[in-house]
């Protein structure tokens, strides 16, 4: 059996010799729609060149027939637009989303028609709509249109032209679109620069290039709805950038290997959109923060610090902490004495990763696929939400046996490629990082203080009691837009009804009249636990409907949810409604908020549909706040305690 | 790639269409499932297993599979 990201299990079929089919098989055998789940397990160890070909073939398969198969399946539908011919960019990103459990359904722009595709409010792109609107952009969106003999100043002129076109059609799609529109940054090659023949024009046309690609980058900074993905770190690694045959013959203006690493940065962004974001990444120790063997060659024997190799494993470890003050937790599961690890990770003087930096230092000599499942269950996260590294094949191998939904990061016995290794996919790649997310390692930590504090005590209502938690639910402010947007992203278990908002979307909510979009925050006496959750609701006539209700797993159960619940329905009721309605549609990981709301007296309307199970609660009797939650509320029309 | 069968075979497990050595006479347009775009992807993977080049606007301007074959197999042989 195979889970999936999302969380579908699949018979891997076998054949009658027992061994596993790969994609091949499965396209020769007519079995790629029957046995779509287990696509995921198949792709995940092939090169890049191997990644094309099943993409080429899963390309072939109609995602609608997959969905009438497996409608668990999460499909992400995905236009394609831009100048040039498009096609060679379907193999290699239907690849890269079926890599992450993703179904993509395509909607190719006819050539050449990215304009009115994106300017017509009517037009098929948005009748699709497209959860992401890919709008690829080559070099020849400009050189189309530069004749010779042509200077640095008519580039210039026609790029300014460009810009224009493209902001305009940011600004309509954020209009009339409600996904994201992903533009790109174009490369400039030597086959122009090489045309001028004096260095005072070619380094005036290299200006007006980057300054053009720079604007475009900054863009995204003013439409929340655009992402221009940059192009220059990808070809730095080393990939051409076209091929000029390719664009010559075929107006496919950018090579097949930029077109695979556009791929594989939009699979992380569709992870970001549909809520697939990795949260904690999980570090082996020996043989991937330092050399060496700590068991055998003793604290000061190990590589770290000032040696060729000691130096690389400390570039490793100060990319990890990078990454661990965005908001990625960090821990460490590895096959050592505990005290030992305590040890280095106190005392080495050449250590950059420090216990604080970590959530959770797991030593043991426990298989790691338990330690794992362990660390996941400890933090109140998904096993699908942890990236394991390791140097160890061995290691590696059991925990994608075993584990599956855990992402794993191939590091060799070179320490120099670790980050490279590390960094090739994105598997922390959000929207937009906040301010909650610089807090959140601590949070995690304060989280483990609570639990020591938990276990002082006989009861659960003793403990809370003293827990001292505080709540303030009140309506978002702007610069929580993004936060909420975050929280609906992010937040998988206590998410009533698993619809993502983008921050857009989120924005566009807080100004409407009708709508609330209600922040929580909370705080005890182990710290602030910032803005955790998040009510979106919206009034019609005398009804409210709750469209959602979220709180991050850190902070529920603590009496937090009910606190709030209550104090929407009292502001209902003191604002004229005579009724609230709740919905709860199932996804693969709220099943323990399935009672969230006959729990507070809601009752069912209706027998459940695909859209979810509707409950609606009459405002004759509505339950208090848990008596150990101090609860603050600031809604117009309600209390202010 | 011996025979024209041999293209058949790559056309089948690479680029996913269903044709069969009966498709390599017929005008491209006929063949199930075919489009110009497949002749991209195809190109590369032609280059790929002859490990010569080829030429691109011949393959492109080539009415059938048999066509496609030939270009295949006789470029850099001239």
């Amino acid at each position: 059996m195979v889970a999936t990201a999302a969380g579908i299990v699949g018979t891997q079929p076998a054949h009658d010799d027992g061994t596993v089919p790969d994609l091949l098989d499965l396209h020769r055998s007519g079995q790629l729609v029957e046995h779509y789940p287990a696509v995921q397990g198949l792709l995940s160890d092939l090169s890049e060149e191997q990644l094309l070909r099943a993409g080429r073939l899963l390309a072939r398969v109609d995602p609608a027939e997959v969905l009438a198969r497996h409608p668990g399946i999460t499909a992400l539908t995905i236009a394609v637009v831009g100048h040039g011919t498009l096609a060679g960019l379907v193999p290699p990103l239907t690849a890269e989303l079926a890599r992450h459990g993703l179904l993509a359904r395509l909607h190719l722009g006819a050539f050449g028609s990215y304009v009115a595709d994106l300017a017509d409010p009517a037009s098929d792109l948005y009748a699709a709509r497209p959860d992401l609107v890919l709008c690829l952009l080559g070099p020849d969106l400009i050189w189309s249109e530069v004749t010779a003999p042509w200077r640095p100043d008519d580039v210039d002129r026609i790029w300014a032209e460009k810009l224009a076109l493209l902001e305009g059609l940011a600004r309509h799609f954020e209009d009339v679109g409600h996904g994201v529109l992903v533009l790109n940054t174009t490369p400039l090659t030597r086959t122009h620069t090489a045309q001028l023949v004096d260095h005072a024009s070619r380094a005036r046309l290299g200006a007006v290039w980057r300054e053009a690609n720079a604007r475009l980058l900054g863009l995204a900074e003013q439409h929340p709805a655009l992402v221009v993905v940059d192009t220059d770190p990808l070809l730095a690694g080393g990939i051409p950038a076209r091929d000029t045959r390719m664009s010559l013959y075929a107006k496919a203006h950018l090579s097949a290997e930029l077109l695979a690493a556009y791929a594989r940065e939009i699979g992380h962004l569709a992870r970001a959109v549909t809520g697939r974001t990795r949260k904690t990444l999980v570090l082996d120790l020996d043989g991937t923060v330092w050399g060496g063997v700590l068991g055998d060659d003793g604290i000061d024997g190990i590589e770290i610090g000032e040696t060729y190799r000691g130096e690389a494993f400390r570039t490793f470890q100060q990319v990890v902490r990078q990454l661990g003050s965005q908001g990625v937790l960090l821990a460490a599961v590895s096959k050592n004495d505990a005290e030992t690890v305590h040890d280095v990770l106190a005392h080495h003087a050449d250590m950059v990763l420090r216990e604080s930096d970590l959530v959770r230092v797991v030593a043991n000599w426990h298989p790691k696929h338990d330690n794992l499942r362990e660390l996941a269950t400890d933090l109140n996260l998904g096993v699908d939400s942890l990236v394991f590294a390791d140097d160890s094949p061995y290691e590696r191998g059991l925990v994608r046996r075993e584990v599956p939904e855990v992402a794993v990061v191939a590091l060799d016995d070179e320490p120099a490629r670790h980050v490279e290794a590390l960094l090739a996919d994105g598997w922390f790649d959000v929207r937009v990082l906040t301010e909650e997310d610089h807090e959140r390692p601590a949070r995690y930590r304060a989280e483990a203080d609570r639990r020591g504090f938990l276990h002082s005590f006989d009861s659960l209502d003793g403990y809370l009691r003293e827990l001292g938690v505080r709540v303030l639910l009140a309506p978002a402010t702007d610069s929580q837009v993004n936060r909420i947007s975050q929280i609906t992203l992010r937040t998988n278990q206590f998410n009533l009804t698993g619809e993502r908002l983008q921050p857009a979307a989120v924005a566009a909510r807080t100004r409407d009249p009708e709508s609330l979009v209600l922040g929580i925050r909370c705080s005890d006496r182990f710290g602030d636990n910032g803005l955790a959750g998040a009510v979106l609701a919206y009034r019609e006539d005398d009804t409210v409907h709750i469209d959602n209700f979220l709180l991050s797993c850190r902070v529920f159960s603590r009496g937090i949810e009910q606190a709030c619940l209550s104090a929407v329905l009292r502001h209902a009721r003191d604002t004229g409604a005579d009724a609230v309605v709740g919905t709860y549609r199932e996804t693969p990981r709220n099943g323990k908020v399935r009672d969230f709301y006959p729990r507070a007296g809601f009752v069912p309307v209706g027998a459940p549909t695909a859209q979810g199970a509707v409950f609606r609660h009459d405002l004759t009797e509505i339950l208090p706040p848990p008596d150990h939650v101090a609860l603050a509320v600031q809604l117009a029309g309600g209390e202010t305690p | 790639m011996k025979t024209v069968d041999d293209l058949v075979t790559i056309i089948r497990d690479e680029i996913g269409l269903p044709v069969t050595p009966a498709d390599a006479e017929l005008p491209l347009p006929d063949v199930i499932g075919w489009d110009s775009v497949h002749l991209l992807a195809l190109c590369v993977i032609l280059e790929r297993e002859t490990a010569r080049p080829i030429s691109l606007p011949d393959v492109l301007e080539a009415p059938t599979l048999k066509a496609i074959y030939e270009v295949a197999v006789s470029t850099g042989q001239s």
